[in-house]
Order: structure tokens, then sequence, then C-alpha cells
């Protein structure tokens, strides 16, 4: 009996606060309201102004979305004439596939989905498409033949990372530290590293001394297991590739208490501020960042496009793709920007990170970013 | 059954001593089940070692293995508690992840840039350190209060807490890694800085023998005074020797692992001293994460055993009606272990943000899943009423020699975690098979 009382009460608030989000516009993916209820103008408003794009998060909370993306892609359209409606997965595959079917229902031209997962949301992208209403795969792959894949290009990022610490290390022992197995970005900036210091370590001049996936890409597994690949090698470490910043995090850790922090370049990804300030304190050799603001901007640019036009292969600047599951997809992959000590200034220029935060207890002079 | 255990333990300390092994076992009144602990991890231990070709047992890897398991020792002593007292808390990762990053931010953002007043503070570590405690005694509280007074079952309180908790962590600097920390916090992370050196280390193992020798001594007479059966001596000087060398090998060992190369340069050229031929040699000691889990393990059997609180959880385990009906305040008990386990994964949170010399949004993710595997392990059944401490302390250290030993030998993440399972699973289930045959 109570249970059912608290059921109601409880569907009354989600429904109000469907209410109020509707209310105050586009603006932000709904946190407290769900899946069903978008925060988006109603049909008519939509049917009044120009195409309408609707973006479907697979998980809102986190920080980079809200804070750098969704701006972006937003002022695309909105630049374009367009109309912007979201709404959030929370990490639901299922929840997902309903959110995309709302924001067709509630009038999206086109579609913008950051996948929660590749294979599950399939059902939904193929009917979209079968519906006459182009999908953009936003920053994870789809894989669909159908879709236009928008990311940064993540061998290259892979490549990028190898190609300043072979610099540095042409020979000697490395040590990689990968990301989660079951993400397929792990491999991908694997297969990065192999294009540019595969030679060398068939010709022997690079002894891989360890080599370690790393469990939701924890920092803490991470500096755990340089730990041991420190002791198994007696600190007979030269170089060591990690395959982003949380994780260089721990890999410093771990280098720090052998008194190796700084002595041992070591790489990452993702501009994290805590990564930005350790490449200014010499600790970490590069951080290659991808300004999301650059992806929002492309994705925007490209919705826009689609409204006129929905053949996906007449948007400018594609390429042909092969996904690992073998389909050949239209795709824009971004370039990023390796992040060494001598350009950070291009992160500070960028309001990426503020000054302050960048040269927290730098004091070598050297660091013409921090002067 | 429990009256034949006290005549054939009473004939022992009477007749000369017979030389089975099962006779010498019941006059050393050791825990067989503990017993059995310490040859399965020396199984492990030499296992290992042969197949890394030696680098296991080692000084450093034994060092850097005491380190890694004392997060998940420090909370493990406190879920010993809850699941005795039939409960559970799968809140603690995140219980850990929020307080991790309330320290983390009071001291790189709040303290130093919010109020203003700088960073690297004297005060600013042991400010940091106390608000995250509090807050996690808050947190622990909150919950325990929903648990023991509401009623509603800890299973799902602490399911929501998992989930709250994490979430109320992100909000707090919205999904960043807040780095670095204060230096003086940094030494609770241990690394060779933030240990005790030679000399502390060999007053810890003489404070060590000090406790054993006393408490060998003290029980003997309180033996004597009640009419109890006494050990037989050679029992007693066994164990007194046993504890001993234990705690004299263990700070060995920890002595003999000597502070990296580079480091010890850095120091000789700090102060001024002209280092010898092939180095200077500055023996690390324990590490400070390694004191406050041992420390912890001690305050936390204390509590269990020797004062009212611990035997009301005791006995609320063994029959809730009963508890109740002798008197006890079971409520204000149960609400009282939800409030130390905050406590303790706040400890936790500062070692392990210390230590990474960060607090990340995920830090502890899964880590509930370790404490309450290491305190299954240990021994503690969650039908209630049984469990020790340092049986936890052991499953913690088994957990991790099994983790960071497959890392030594190349084993990856996935065959870990499949190893570290049927671990979990093959230990309980041989444990509750010996205690049915031999029940």
């Amino acid at each position: 009996m109570s249970i059912r009382r608290l059921a109601a009460v409880a569907s009354i608030a989600a429904m109000t606060l469907a209410a109020c989000s509707t209310g105050t516009g586009g603006s932000a993916a709904p946190s407290a309201a769900g899946s069903a209820a978008a925060s988006a103008p109603a049909g008519s408003a939509a049917a009044g102004g120009g195409c309408t794009v609707g973006m479907s998060w697979n998980n809102y909370q986190e920080e980079r979305w809200a804070k750098w993306d969704e701006p972006a892609i937003k002022a695309a359209i909105e630049a374009g004439g367009g109309t912007y409606i979201s709404n959030d997965a929370k990490s639901s595959a299922e929840t997902q596939a309903t959110n995309v079917e709302n924001l067709i229902s509630q009038g999206a031209k086109v579609v913008i989905i950051l996948a929660e997962d590749d294979v599950a949301i399939k059902p939904s992208v193929t009917s979209a498409i079968g519906e006459g209403i182009p999908v953009i795969a936003y920053d994870r792959l789809i894989e669909d033949p159908g879709v236009l894949y928008i990311t940064f290009d993540n061998i290259e990022v892979g490549r990028m990372q190898a190609r300043e610490i072979f610099k540095l290390v042409p020979s000697g022992n490395y040590a990689i530290i990968k990301g989660n197995e079951a993400d397929a970005n792990a491999r991908f900036l694997r297969e990065g590293y192999e294009e540019i210091i595969g030679a060398a370590v068939t010709a022997g001049d690079i002894k891989i001394v360890g080599e370690t996936f790393t469990d939701g890409w924890k920092p803490d597994v991470a500096q755990t297991n340089m730990e041991q690949i420190l002791t198994s090698a007696n600190n007979d470490v030269d170089a060591v590739l990690s395959e982003n910043d949380g994780m260089a995090g721990g890999v410093v850790a771990a280098l720090e208490a052998q008194g190796l922090a700084g002595k041992v370049p070591v790489s990452g990804q993702d501009g994290d501020q805590a990564a930005l300030n350790r490449v200014a304190l010499g600790t970490q050799t590069v951080d290659v960042w991808k300004d999301a603001r650059e992806l929002g901007t492309a994705a925007g640019e490209a919705a826009i496009a689609l409204c006129a036009d929905p053949d996906v292969a007449a948007v400018p600047d594609t390429a042909d793709f092969t996904t690992p599951g073998g389909n050949t997809v239209k795709s824009q992959l971004l370039t990023p920007q390796p992040i060494l000590k001598d350009n950070l200034n291009v992160v500070v220029d960028a309001g990426w990170i503020t000054k302050d935060a960048l040269c927290q207890g730098v004091t070598d002079t050297s660091v013409a970013a921090c002067q | 059954m429990t009256e034949a255990t006290a005549v054939q333990g009473t004939t022992v300390t009477r007749e000369p001593p017979r030389r089975s092994a099962r006779s010498a076992l019941q006059a050393l009144e050791v825990d067989t089940r503990l017993l059995g602990m310490v040859l399965a991890l020396v199984v492990i231990w030499i296992g290992f070692n042969i197949l890394s070709g030696g680098l296991f047992l080692t000084s450093r890897n034994l060092w850097n293995l005491s380190v890694q398991s004392a997060s998940v020792a420090i909370m493990a002593t406190g879920m010993v508690l809850i699941i005795v007292s039939r409960n559970i808390d799968l809140s603690v990762g995140s219980i850990l992840g929020l307080t991790g990053m309330t320290m983390a931010m009071l001291q790189a953002e709040w303290i130093p840039r919010t109020f203003g007043l700088g960073f690297e503070q004297p005060y600013t570590w042991i400010v940091a350190l106390a608000a995250g405690i509090a807050l996690g005694a808050l947190v622990g509280g909150i919950q325990g209060f929903v648990i023991a007074y509401i009623g509603v079952p800890s299973f799902i309180v602490t399911l929501g807490g998992l989930l709250v908790w994490r979430g109320l962590a992100f909000q707090l600097a919205q999904g960043q890694t807040i780095a670095p920390m204060d230096t003086t916090f940094a030494l609770l992370g241990g690394g060779p800085k933030g240990s005790l050196g030679e000399a502390l280390s060999w007053l810890v193992a003489g404070i060590a023998i000090a406790f054993v020798l006393y408490s060998l001594w003290a029980g003997r007479r309180r033996r004597r005074r009640y009419g109890f059966p006494l050990r037989p001596m050679w029992a007693e000087v066994m164990l007194a020797v046993f504890g001993c060398v234990a705690a004299l090998g263990a700070v060995w060992v920890a002595n003999s692992y000597p502070w990296p190369s580079n480091l010890a340069t850095e120091y000789a050229v700090a102060n001024g001293i002209t280092e010898p031929e092939g180095g200077l040699i500055i023996p690390t000691g324990i590490a400070m994460p390694v004191i406050i889990a041992i420390g912890t393990a001690v305050v936390i059997t204390f509590l269990a055993t020797r004062r009212r609180f611990g035997r009301y959880v005791f006995s609320i385990g063994g029959n809730p009606d009963a508890a109740e009906l002798a008197g006890i305040n079971t409520r204000r008990t149960i609400m009282g272990t939800f409030v130390l386990m905050g406590m303790l994964a706040a400890i936790s949170a500062a070692v392990l943000s210390a230590r990474l010399n960060a607090a990340t949004v995920g830090l502890g993710t899964q880590s509930e899943l370790y404490v309450i595997a290491a305190a299954v392990i240990g021994g503690t059944s969650f039908a209630g009423g049984i469990g020790t401490i340092p049986g936890a302390v052991l499953g913690a250290v088994i957990m991790q020699s099994l983790q960071s030993g497959m890392v030594l030998l190349k084993v990856d993440s996935p065959v870990q975690d499949i190893v570290v399972g049927l671990v979990l699973v093959t230990a309980v289930g041989l444990d509750t098979y010996i205690r049915r045959r031999t029940a």
C-alpha cells in the first residue's frame, strides 16, 4: 500500500520536474527528470523554427560534456538557424534506445548520438536512418554503415604520444600502461604506438619490460602496476607510454617514490589540469590535447549540413573509415594537438586552464607559459 | 562438546605434553583457521617467488606489498564488525571517494585559494585529515541511523549510499582530478620519505615485543587468578619466541629495503654528505600506511575484544533478539559500527590519495568488493557472530599478494580478476566444509 503511494508521489514529482525542465528550454540535459522527459521545446516550437537537432548523451554526468562539448554543439546549431534539444541516458543502453525515439518524436530532423554501447544502439540507429533521419556518431563509433562518425583520431593520439617519447628515448626499456581492455580506444592507442616504435622493438633497440591493461583506467591500479614493473625491471625503465592522463598520474607517483620522476619520460592525453601542471613541472613529457569544443563545433556544423541534405556522403571534409566491425562509414577525424613544455601557452590562450593552475609549484624559469 | 575440550585441555596441562601435532596446537591455543591462512600465504609467497625467479621475496617487493595492502586492510577491520553484526556496507568505496575528494579540495583549493591562506601551511594536513574523518563519521552515522533506527536493510541503505556519495564526490570537483597534495599530507601515503627509517622501525619492533610479552604474562596471571587451566610453559615460551621473531623479522625486511639510489643521492647532496663508494644506503623502514593499518587493527581488536561495544557487536551477531532482550542497546551499537566504518574509509582515503598524490573521482571504485572479500577470506561469517580482525588483515594481504604477484608474472588484468574471484569462493568453500566436518 505505502509503496504504491510512494510510486504515485514519485511519478507526480517526475512529471513536475519534466514540466519545469521543458520550461527552461534546451539549455541543459535533464538531471532529475530522467529519460522520458527531454529538456526540449515541444513539437510545436520546433515546427515554428528551423531545423531541430536532437542530441542523445549517454552519461551527461561527466565534466567535459556540460562544460565544453554541449555549448559548442549548441552554438554551431543555433548559428546555422537550428534548434538544439537533448536528453540523457544515464549510462543505460536501454534508456538511450528510447531516448533516440523520443528525440525523433519531438521533431528532430538530425540525431547526434554519444553511444553508451555501440552495438545495443544499432536497432534505434537503423530505424532512424530508415525514416530518413541522418545519425551522427559523436566521439564513439556506432557500427552502422549509415552513420557519420565524428571523433578525434585515436590512433593518431597514440602516434603523437609515442613520437614525443621516442624522440627522447630512441632505444632502451619501455613500459606500456594501457587502459581498460574492453575499451576499443585502448587498442587504437596501442596501434598508434606500434606504428612508431614497432620497428625499433623488432630491431631490438627497444625492449618492452612491462605492458599491462588497467581496469577501468584507474590511476591507483596504474600506480600499483607501475610499482611492480619497476620492481621486476629493477628500476631499469627508460620511458613510459601511458594511454591517458589519469594513469600517467599513477605512473608519476610510482616513479616519484623511486626518485625517477622527471628523469623518465611519461605520456598522457585528455588535457587534465593536474596533467598539464605535471608537464609544466617536467614530470610528464607530453599531454595530447583534444579540444572538445572543436569536436562539438564540427558535429554541430555537420548536423546543419545534414538538415539541408540528409545524405552523409555530401557533408564536406569526410573520408571513408573502416571500422573494427568491417563496416565502411563516412567520418570526420579531427587532429589532436600534443602539448609539451614549450607550447603550454596554447592551452592557456584557449582558456582551457588558468595560468595559476598550470604553473602551481613551477620554479623552472625555462617554462615560457609560466613567466 | 565444549565440556569435552575443557576436560581435554586440563589433562594436557597436567600430563607431560604428548608430542602429536594436534595436541601441541591445542596447547598453544592458536586459532587453526588463522594458522591455515598463514600457511596459505606462505605457499602463495613461495610459489610466486619460484615463478618470478626470486623477485617476489625481495625486501623491495614485500615492502611494496605491505603498502599496497594497507588501504584495504584498514577498511577490512571495520567491515568485520559490520558483517559480524549481520549487516553489510557496500558504500565504503564511495565514502572513500567522497572523503578523499573533500580532503584534496581542502588542501588544493579551499584552504589555499578560497580562504586565501596559501599552499603548504603547517596545519593543512591535519585540518584536511580531521575534516575527512569527521565527514566519514557523519556519512557513516547517517547510514547507520537509517539502518538502525528506521529499519531499512543495510544492503539497501548502503547500495543507495554507493550511488549518492560517489555522485557527491563528482559534484565537489565536477569530475576533475585534484592534485597535488600538501607535501606533509603526502607522507601519509608512504614512499621512502613517508617511512619511519631505521631507528624508529626498530623502536616499533621493541614496542611490539614488549606488548607480546606483557599480554602473555598478563593472560597467564589472569587465568591463575580465576582458576582457569594454564598453558604449559613450553607453549608460552614458544608463543613468545614466535611473536618476537615475527616482529623482528618484519622490521628487518622493511629496514633492508634501502632508499632508491636517486633519492639517496638527492638527500646526500641536500645535506652536504659525501656519498661513500657504492652509494649512500638509507634503510627505508616501515611505511606510514602500514603503521596506520597496524595501529587501526590494534585499536579495533581492542574495541572488539576488550570493550563493551565489541562484546555487544558479537552478541548481536550471534542472536539479535537475545541481545536485545538482554538489555543491549542494539540500535546504538549498530549505528556505532557504521560510524566507525565511515571513519576508517576516510583514513583509507587519506592513505590512497596521499599515495597517488591526487584525488580522482573514481578513487576507491570497487574497493568495497575487495574489503568485503578480505573480511570473508579472513574467516568472517555472513551468518553473524564470527570473525576476527587479524584474519581480515591477513585476508587483505593474501588478496594483494595474488594481485601484485600476478603483475610481476605479467598476467593481464582479466585473468587476475578470474584468479582472485576463484580464490575467494574456494577459500570460503573450504572453510565452510572444514567447519562442518569438525563441528
